[in-house]
């Protein structure tokens, strides 16, 4: 009954009846017990799961979330032969793909960029922080903003046909981890919590930084927690024969999982930053974003297929975003105050995941929801900080710019080193090789082995709602 | 297949032949050949032949799947008479009798090759225990007009490859690769026109029909992303090939000129009957289905090979694409939705368990009449009654949403015996905890949603005209009347509040049709809904009931008083551009004088007996509130396509709840008292594999709110939300916003009140619930809290056993078990157990399936 194929007979559209599903598809994979293992992998074997989702892959994706929207004519798309109203005040250097070049603001990327695609022909069309957050990730083609996402993201809903595809598959760490993640204006909407990402906040780069819900360190604690489950094992006498939907023995699956993560040393290990060396955490930079970097990479190495992480707070300037308005930022100002770390944090990523051999499996995407006005505008500041001048003072500011934007990947077998597409001489309008939403999200499901032109989720509603209702992955990108 | 009536039909058709008999009772004859006229003799109960019928079955000049029949031995007597006259200069005359008989088909299928059009073929089947039976039955008519008709012939050959599916050409906005048809070919002059106009007409080519992009891209003769659909050479190829060697009209004589008929005339469908309707199978058992379409013209054609199969448990019975039904080993009943063209029969089996059982004496209660004689139709051999402790718990938890408390508990074991169940269950519907849970249902179904801090007032106030309704025990209807045709303001009037929530006239029908009649409208915004009657029409007709809902302004930002502004209530159907007049779903509302409120006339039709949707919807969204399992699941999704799993049961709960005056508390009364919500959750040896007969009480995680309360009310600690009084619990929460301050509330699945569907709400299981059980602060905290139960039992003077034994009695209800004690014991410090002996005893007992599942 797991599978709905009541709507859609199309060829090989695969429809997923969402939340109503039942357990099997709630199983983000769990450190078993034996008999839950067999009850699991009874009921996985009774379930005719996933026909256009292949097996599971084995890959990962990163995506390194721009909160606000980084300016793309400022960074990766200069455009030095605009007029000043509009080119800003930043150098452009060489790249390591012929022919093309950055801003003087992130030259370590510029050095490496023979193992990046820059797609600089990014567009969608939701001008809000909420709508453009949710046309990029969950393709909502809905342009005005809105309180809560009515679609899922695409984390989501590449979590929830993982686990169902890999149901049965024990396992320890959960499937998707956000390490600060985005959450503001994208989630699992009618997929339910279950299919939130396991999240950590804090700044792993501070010493006192503890995951919470991972590897316990107090012995007696641990023995505490072993001792009362094996009382409630005991006690737990009743008939389980009722249990014809397994939902008894799901819910012994998660029981064993986060019993896993809190008692299993190997779990600690996936996200304990000091078993890197410290050259390689060097290497990243010791602050917030290149930590959080640097254990996102370590969490795709250990298996976690999912992992989101935003960079945020006081590395960006005063307001702790991307927003890059007049009003909050001096926009010049604010990206020097933040590239380093920037430039520094993403260029180690990229570089450790080819020096690890983990670039076919690990695809990297760093991107905005959208980019900045290519016009400089010039407002009154509201407030003294770091990269931006005292209140009352006026500033150049660049505000929210979703014509045309550029953003990034690396890893994921695609051919790195080259540019695709190309916005017009002032940056306003992408007019080559133009990629939307769908095109975004496709190339990201494709990555993980999702056939997304044949995959619907049934809403609360039950109307089966494709995953990625027009797109296709961009081909440079595969 | 297997062949259990002995009937070999595999043989070449040019070759008479007499196949069907059975049990020696009945012999007819099979047939084929050239202008004959048969007469069937019936040999009625005296052995004596009775009256002839003619009969006639009409020839086929084109492939077309063809079924024999043969008749069961255990059905009441087939009765369906297909009379069928063809002649050269006119096509069909047709005529059908129905008695009050369900044939059965035989396995057998022949795909006649096409014959020349001159060639009069005609077959005909008869078999059938006639006993009773005033004709015989039919088998397989089939109707050749001769012509290919682009709406009847070419589009169900498209649907049923699956090009226009919702994940191909019909895919919204541009279809695929820029060839778009409308949703399983519901607009066939829009698709018409896509095949053959657009393009620049290369998807067709009449000269070589086989070099037709149409065709090149089905067999797969060029790269198609969607893989060959269609063979060549296969019926299906050789009607489109001849459809376009025609000229590609939209009706076209199957050989260009020498139609029979001017191609002007279209003949409609008009329906699509399945054979059989319902079936008993046992399991491994198949059965093949024959289609059959009528047309206006009196036409009928066997669309077996064209049908799409669905259906809706698999578990209990699946379908192959040629339409053969396989019971499978759950025992149940199933519906196979067979769909062509737009309509969607429904076929029926039921998968019996074992041989049908006699000993069941159902009781009075109208539940336990339908409920035990489903389970003994299908040989399902009911649980036992559940204990007395069971049931108070379950009961308690199911009515008023927490555990028992220590005076309920009293009060129950001093009541008499035989008394005990009933005095609990009216005790319980007078509680004001049944108001409060019951309200805390509703309100999350009614979207009681604070986006911001404006939203309070309205909030508590709603709430609040919730739960004063259901304590003061208003009528169903007459709630429903006061929401949906509310007017003023949310301080005079707070039903108001639900304008406030959901703006959108769209949204407002959509809400409404799928909370109150369990009709999901959604798709029928932009399309005709693919698996139900509702057309955009439908839909916008609804929406006009609606179009005359004034809004002013008032002191509240957001919050509008709501008034009837007088005009014409109509609305636009946004496909046709025709304007619409309000309607209900299925039936109209009358002329509406522009003075008067249109959704008052919606409202009034929602009470009327008749309505085959709104009393029925409430019973099964209540029933599985009480019994776990709707009698249709999803609770909210009544369609023909989706029947009651106890069709029986539903229309007698429905009449009965539609007569008492439409009495909440009445409802939940007699689903209460019933014999069938007292089963034992433990299965027999028989009944472990039934999930939707109810031969057993099936058991259910504790919902968020009722196992936080009840957390709090076997530890003694409370747990504080913002704003409110200490003390208040979370089934008396009136809105979403405290799922945010409370973690617990939002890991386990307490809905954020944005959808009237039910599955909003999530009961299963995930990782973050077990961490938070296992490690989270505020459990740990309760555990520990000063005060709380540990600390009492760790102080208290009695014998351990004894402190145990309060324990269970507050979790469970129940003595404990000497195993048990020896368990606990055991596990305690030896010689005084401490606080933390016990603090990990309790968050033991809470996080066994018993504490968590209300069984």
């Amino acid at each position: 009954m797991n599978r709905s194929s009541r709507s859609c007979p199309g060829p090989q559209a695969t429809v997923f009846t969402g939340r109503r599903a039942f357990m099997k598809f709630g199983l983000a994979g769990a450190g078993l017990t034996l008999p839950g293992l067999l009850r699991l992998r009874a009921a996985a074997s009774e379930t005719e799961v996933g026909q256009s989702v292949p097996s599971r892959s084995g890959k990962a994706v990163i995506l390194v979330w721009q909160p606000g929207g980084c300016s793309h004519i400022d960074t990766y798309d200069p455009k030095p032969l605009a007029s000043s109203e509009y080119r800003g005040p930043f150098a452009q250097i060489a790249t390591k793909i012929p022919g093309y070049s950055f801003t003087e603001l992130i030259p370590r990327q510029a050095a490496i960029a023979d193992k990046m695609v820059v797609l600089r022909s990014m567009y969608q069309l939701a001008p809000g922080h909420p709508a453009g957050t949710m046309q990029l990730l969950s393709g909502d083609p809905d342009t005005r903003d809105k309180p809560a996402p009515k679609y899922p993201d695409w984390m989501s809903i590449a979590h929830y046909l993982l686990s169902q595809r890999a149901a049965g598959v024990p396992r320890t760490l959960p499937g998707y981890i956000g390490i600060n993640p985005p959450t503001e204006y994208n989630g699992p909407a009618y997929l339910g919590d279950a299919y939130s990402p396991f999240s950590i906040s804090g700044d792993p780069s501070d010493p006192n930084f503890v995951v919470p819900n991972i590897g316990l360190t107090d012995v007696g604690e641990i023995g505490r927690i072993q001792r009362k489950v094996q009382l409630r094992e005991r006690l737990d006498t009743m008939d389980r024969a009722f249990d014809s939907a397994n939902e008894l023995g799901a819910l012994d699956q998660f029981e064993s999982q986060a019993l896993a993560l809190l008692t299993d040393p190997s779990t600690k290990r996936a996200f304990d930053l000091s078993l890197e060396d410290n050259a390689t955490r060097d290497r990243y930079g010791r602050n917030s974003w290149g930590q959080q970097l640097l254990m996102a990479r370590r969490l795709a190495e250990a298996g976690v297929d999912i992992i989101t992480t935003s960079l945020n707070g006081k590395l960006c300037g005063r307001v702790r975003n991307w927003d890059d308005h007049a009003v909050n930022h001096n926009v010049f100002e604010a990206l020097r105050f933040r590239a380093a770390a920037y430039d520094q944090a993403v260029t180690a990523l990229i570089e450790d995941i080819y020096q690890r051999g983990l670039d076919e499996r690990i695809l990297v995407c760093v991107t905005g929801e959208f980019g900045r006005t290519p016009k400089i505008s010039y407002q009154p500041s509201t407030g003294a900080g770091d990269g931006s001048a005292p209140a009352g003072t006026k500033q150049p500011g660049r505000d929210h710019w979703v014509r045309g934007f550029s953003n990034i990947w690396s890893g994921g077998g695609i051919r790195v080193g080259q540019v695709v597409g190309a916005t017009d001489k002032l940056g306003e309008d992408a007019v080559e090789r133009r990629c939307g939403p769908g095109d975004f999200l496709a190339t990201i499901y494709h990555h993980l082995g999702i056939d997304s032109s044949n995959v619907f989720i049934e809403d609360l509603s039950g109307r089966p709602t494709p995953i990625v209702d027009h797109g296709k992955p961009i081909p440079e990108l595969i | 297949m297997p062949d259990p009536e002995g009937c070999d039909s595999e043989d070449g058709v040019d070759e008479p032949a007499v196949h069907v008999h059975w049990e020696g009772r009945i012999v007819w004859a099979y047939c084929l050949g050239i202008g004959m006229m048969i007469h069937g003799h019936r040999t009625g109960s005296t052995g004596q032949p009775e009256a002839c019928v003619p009969r006639f079955i009409v020839a086929l000049r084109r492939p077309i799947a063809y079924h024999l029949g043969s008749p069961s031995a255990t059905d009441s007597p087939a009765g369906f008479v297909f009379m069928l006259l063809h002649s050269p200069a006119r096509s069909l005359v047709f005529r059908r009798w129905t008695a009050s008989c369900r044939p059965r088909i035989a396995k057998s299928r022949l795909f006649f090759p096409p014959v020349a059009v001159a060639t009069w073929c005609f077959s005909f089947v008869v078999a059938g225990d006639l006993t009773n039976s005033v004709a015989p039955p039919w088998y397989a008519a089939i109707e050749d007009t001769g012509v290919i008709d682009f709406t009847n012939d070419v589009i169900p050959i498209l649907t049923k490859a699956g090009c226009n599916a919702g994940a191909c050409h019909a895919k919204a906005g541009g279809g695929q690769n820029g060839f778009e048809l409308s949703l399983l070919g519901f607009e066939p002059d829009l698709d018409f026109d896509r095949i053959v106009s657009q393009a620049r007409g290369r998807r067709i080519f009449p000269a070589a029909p086989e070099e037709s992009l149409l065709l090149r891209k089905a067999t797969g003769g060029v790269p198609h992303t969607g893989g060959v659909r269609i063979g060549v050479g296969s019926p299906e190829y050789q009607l489109l090939a001849e459809w376009i060697r025609g000229g590609a009209l939209p009706r076209v004589g199957l050989r260009s000129g020498q139609s029979d008929e001017p191609s002007t005339i279209s003949s409609e469908l008009v329906d699509v009957l399945v054979q059989p309707e319902l079936q008993r199978m046992q399991p491994g058992q198949s059965q093949q289905l024959t289609v059959i379409a009528i047309y206006s013209d009196g036409g009928t054609r066997d669309v077996t090979a064209l049908a799409l199969y669905e259906s809706n448990n698999p578990a209990i019975a699946t379908v192959s694409d040629t339409g053969v039904v396989t019971a499978a080993e759950m025992p149940g009943s199933a519906a196979i939705m067979v769909r062509y063209q737009g309509r969607i029969p429904v076929f029926r089996p039921s998968v019996p368990l074992g041989p049908e059982l006699t000993n069941l004496v159902p009781g009075e209660n109208v539940v336990d009449q339908h409920v035990f004689a489903n389970l003994a139709r299908l040989g399902i051999p009911p649980s036992v009654r559940c204990d007395d402790a069971t049931f108070l718990r379950r009961a308690t938890i199911d009515m008023v949403g927490r555990l028992p408390t220590e005076t309920e508990r009293q009060r129950y074991w001093a009541a008499p015996d035989q008394q005990r169940r009933i005095m609990l269950v009216d005790a319980l519907l007078l509680d004001p905890d049944y108001a409060e849970y019951f309200a805390n249902k509703w309100t999350g179904l009614l979207k009681n949603r604070r986006d911001n801090s404006n939203d309070l007032a309205a909030n508590f106030a709603f709430h609040a005209w919730v739960r004063d309704h259901l304590q003061a025990g208003t009528g169903y209807d007459q709630i429903v009347k006061q929401l949906l045709a509310a007017t003023g303001t949310v301080r005079s009037n707070p039903p108001v509040a639900w304008y406030k929530r959901v703006t959108d006239p769209k949204q407002q029908i959509e809400d409404l049709s799928q909370l109150f009649l369990g009709v999901r409208l959604q798709c029928a915004q932009c399309h005709h809904h693919p698996f139900e009657r509702w057309s955009q029409d439908d839909y916008y007709a609804l929406v006009a009931c609606f179009s005359q809902v004034g809004r002013k302004p008032t002191g509240v930002r957001n919050e509008d008083m709501i008034f009837h502004q007088r005009g014409v209530a109509e609305a636009t159907n946004v496909r046709s551009g025709q304007t619409l007049r309000p309607r209900a779903l299925g039936t109209g509302l009358g002329e509406i004088d522009p003075s008067e409120d249109p959704r008052l006339r919606l409202a009034d039709w929602m009470r009327t007996p008749d309505n085959p949707y709104f009393a029925p919807a409430l019973v099964n969204r209540y029933w599985k509130h009480f019994f776990h399992v709707g009698l249709i699941e999803p609770e909210d999704d009544i369609r023909d396509t989706n029947p009651p799993s106890n069709p029986e049961l539903l229309q007698a709960l429905a009449s009965q709840f539609i007569a008492s005056g439409f009495d909440l508390r009445g409802l939940v009364r007699t689903l209460v008292l019933s014999d069938a919500y007292q089963l034992s959750s433990e299965p027999n040896s028989h009944n472990r594999v039934d999930t939707q007969n109810f031969s057993r009480f099936y058991p259910r995680r504790l919902t968020a709110e009722v196992l936080l309360d009840a957390i709090d009310q076997l530890l003694v600690t409370q747990t504080s939300f913002s704003n409110l009084p200490v003390g208040t619990r979370a089934i008396s929460l009136p809105d979403n916003s405290y799922n945010r301050s409370v973690a617990f509330l939002k890991v386990f699945g307490r809905p954020d009140n944005s959808s009237v569907c039910e599955c909003e709400r999530v009961q299963t299981g995930n990782l973050a619930q077990s961490l938070h059980l296992l490690n989270a602060a505020d459990l740990k905290t309760k555990l520990a809290a000063r005060g709380g139960l540990a600390e009492q039992l760790a102080n208290a003077q009695e014998s351990l056993a004894d402190r145990i034994e309060r324990i269970y009695e507050t979790a469970f209800c129940r003595s404990v078990q000497s195993e048990e004690r020896d368990a606990a014991e055991a596990f305690m410090t030896q010689p005084t157990a401490t606080k933390t002996d016990f603090e990990d005893l309790l968050w033991a007992i809470i996080n066994t399936k018993e504490f968590l599942f209300n069984h």
